[in-house]
């Protein structure tokens, strides 16, 4: 690795990361899996999966199905639910040299506010991601993050609960990505983090039905790249907190595609699937590619294709 | 240990029309990995491989007889873009492997196996994960029976090569090989003929063939093993993708496990199929 080449990024709230790669939540398990292949201290940070109020068990198979060049999932946000992950992960993650990023869902504000809450109380978490992508119970069933109002008063309500540096991840499945990024911001996010994966379906058409058992699923992987690049792009232009860049990624080029989009760090999802040492493999290709092309420091790329 | 490395295809042999054993060099795999235990398969680039594919470890390989295993094979049918890209490789090129993986079949040990008979039910390519059982008994393989079914006599690969080894009982939808019918009709004359035996099931094929011979068995009360398929995008535990529903969870957020590592091989009582 170049020593030449400055990684360090700033995402607000006294949040400076070693470097840009961060994995997904959702598709880095609760980080621990991963030790066998990877140094964890090597990278940014991890996004562990979605922890909800109680745990759940998740839908019913099929969950998911490879798509050109992607994967559609429907897991159903399986997860062990916020007592046993700080009674049975986080005592092993806060010891690891990497910054933890706890990402919370719910199905009410009260849902987010119990888990922050619980969450409050402990070492060792850097910062909180909040997935929106799930539907409001309140709200007869809309997605929460499919509406600015519902995203600034989660995002609100746990504000008021936090001292941490806190993330809402928006999903993409909105007709004005920049106007949920807003209400975040609105709300006290101090950073979005962006895409979630893209509402997807594959038929089996001997079968006459959808291959997932759930019908839709989530699209993730490099056949959403560019949409996530336009959106990170777009939300740039409409927000000034720091822009965490998804969708899509499996290669250095990728990662310095986002943060010349404006992307302040990125996160790496589906790919850490193929092969479980990608995103430690992506800080030396991004040094790397920056040692080549002369950039000192990863902050000058952040946002060098905006007009 | 589980591992993430890239291997070199040792070399790849075609076995009839669309099945191919694939040979890959990984002597510390070959040395460790349980019959019914998997590897992902994957090419190198990711760009032209998102999602690897599972496929069970069916043989390892010497150098020399009497030498420790440096390789392993996988035998597999051609399906669709992965498996029609794996059969195209040669000896020379490289795949990315993750393995061993999962949980494999348990066999009763050497002290209870002349009072247990292991019967293995295979149907079609589901004879894959057999040949290292075979081999992994040695010479107690003798005693084990194969029940082989397949369309024709051209889905029952390594055929001699079982014979060789233990007492191979064949089934075919054409009449092409053996007997005409299901795997499952001698399956279930063997374990009425002599209903006091102690035996154990180990069944591995499509899933209407497992489900026939977990009814089979269940209702005989003959201990029964299944080698589960379902999608499976990650291979190590992490993406919950590739889960089936236990039959007894013990709780409601136990209701599903995950083939890729509480299986691929669960006790025909453990699993709704
Ligand atoms: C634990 C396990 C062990 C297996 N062992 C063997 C083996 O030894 N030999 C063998 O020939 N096959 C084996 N299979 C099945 C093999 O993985 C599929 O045939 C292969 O993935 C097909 O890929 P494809 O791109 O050629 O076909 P595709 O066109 O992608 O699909 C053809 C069919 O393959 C299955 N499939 C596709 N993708 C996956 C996936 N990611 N995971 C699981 N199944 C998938 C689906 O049922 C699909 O309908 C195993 C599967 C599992 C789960
Ligand atoms: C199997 C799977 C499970 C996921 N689970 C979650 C989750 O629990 N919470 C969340 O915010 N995002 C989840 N995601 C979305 C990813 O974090 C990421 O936003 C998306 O996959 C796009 O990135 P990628 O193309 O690099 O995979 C999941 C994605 C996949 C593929
Ligand atoms: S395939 Fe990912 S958990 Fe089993």
């Amino acid at each position: 690795m170049s020593p030449a080449v400055r990684t360090a990024v700033d995402l607000g709230r006294g949040l400076v990361l070693r470097n840009p790669l961060l994995t997904a939540s959702g598709t880095f398990g609760y980080g621990l899996e991963f030790e066998p292949f990877l140094d964890l201290a090597r990278l940014g940070g991890i996004v562990v999966k979605g922890i909800s109020p109680k745990e759940r068990s998740g839908n019913a198979p099929a969950r998911i199905i490879e798509t050109p060049s992607g994967m559609l999932n429907a897991i159903g946000l399986q997860n062990i639910g916020v007592m046993r992950f700080v009674q049975e992960k986080l005592p092993a993650l806060r010891e690891r040299d990497t910054a933890l990023i706890v990402n919370v869902f719910g199905n009410s504000i009260d849902d987010y506010v119990t888990v922050v809450e619980q969450l409050e109380a402990e070492e060792g978490i850097a910062a909180l991601e909040l997935n929106l992508s799930c539907p409001n119970v309140e709200e007869g069933g809309l997605e929460i993050g499919r509406s600015p109002r519902s995203i600034e008063q989660v995002t609100h309500a746990v504000r008021q609960r936090t001292r941490r540096a806190l993330w809402v991840k928006l999903t993409p499945n909105v007709s004005d990505i920049s106007e949920t990024a807003r209400a975040a911001v609105s709300g006290g996010a101090d950073a979005v983090s962006l895409v979630n994966t893209y509402v997807g379906m594959v038929i089996d058409v001997e079968r006459r039905r959808p291959v997932l058992s759930h019908g839709h699923g989530g699209l993730s992987g490099p056949a959403i790249r560019p949409l996530a690049i336009a959106a990170v792009y777009q939300v740039c232009q409409a927000v000034d907190v720091p822009v965490i860049g998804i969708g899509g990624i499996v290669a250095a080029r990728d990662v310095v595609e986002f943060m010349m989009a404006g992307a302040r760090a990125v996160q790496v999802g589906t790919a850490n699937y193929n092969d479980p040492a990608i995103a430690a493999k992506l800080v030396d290709g991004l040094v790397e590619w920056c040692a080549a092309h002369e950039v000192a420091d990863v902050n000058q790329l952040v946002g060098a294709a905006q007009q | 240990m589980t591992e993430n490395r890239d291997c070199t295809v040792a070399g790849q042999r075609e076995l009839g029309e669309d099945y191919f054993l694939l040979q890959v060099a990984w002597p510390e795999l070959a040395n460790q990995v349980c019959a019914g235990q998997f590897v992902m398969l994957g090419l190198p680039d990711i760009g032209e491989m998102l999602i690897r594919r599972p496929f069970s470890v069916a043989r390892t390989v010497a150098s020399e007889p009497g030498r420790a295993p440096c390789s392993f094979e996988i035998l597999y049918k051609v399906y669709g873009r992965a498996t029609r890209a794996f059969s195209r490789l040669r000896a020379g090129a490289v795949v990315s492997v993750l393995g061993p993986l999962g949980r494999g079949f348990w066999l009763p040990d050497e002290s209870e196996h002349d009072r247990t008979e292991i019967v293995l039910v295979a149907g079609g390519i589901g004879n894959a994960p057999f040949p290292l059982l075979l081999q992994q008994l040695g010479p107690r393989a003798q005693h084990v029976s194969l029940f082989f079914g397949g369309r024709s006599r051209e889905d029952l690969t390594l055929l001699s090569w079982f014979r060789e080894r233990c007492q191979v009982i064949t089934t075919t939808e054409d009449g092409s090989e053996g007997r005409r019918a299901l795997v499952t009709e001698p399956l279930a004359e063997k374990l009425d003929d002599d209903p006091n035996r102690r035996r154990v099931v180990l069944a591995c094929g499509p899933q209407p063939m497992l489900k026939a011979v977990a009814e089979i068995c269940l209702a005989r009360e003959v201990l029964c093993q299944l080698a589960l398929e379902e999608t499976i995008a990650c291979g190590f535990g992490v993406c919950l993708g590739c889960v089936v529903e236990q039959r007894h969870p013990a709780s409601e957020f136990e209701r599903y496990v995950r083939v890729c590592t509480e299986g691929p091989v669960f006790d025909a009582r453990e699993v709704i199929l």
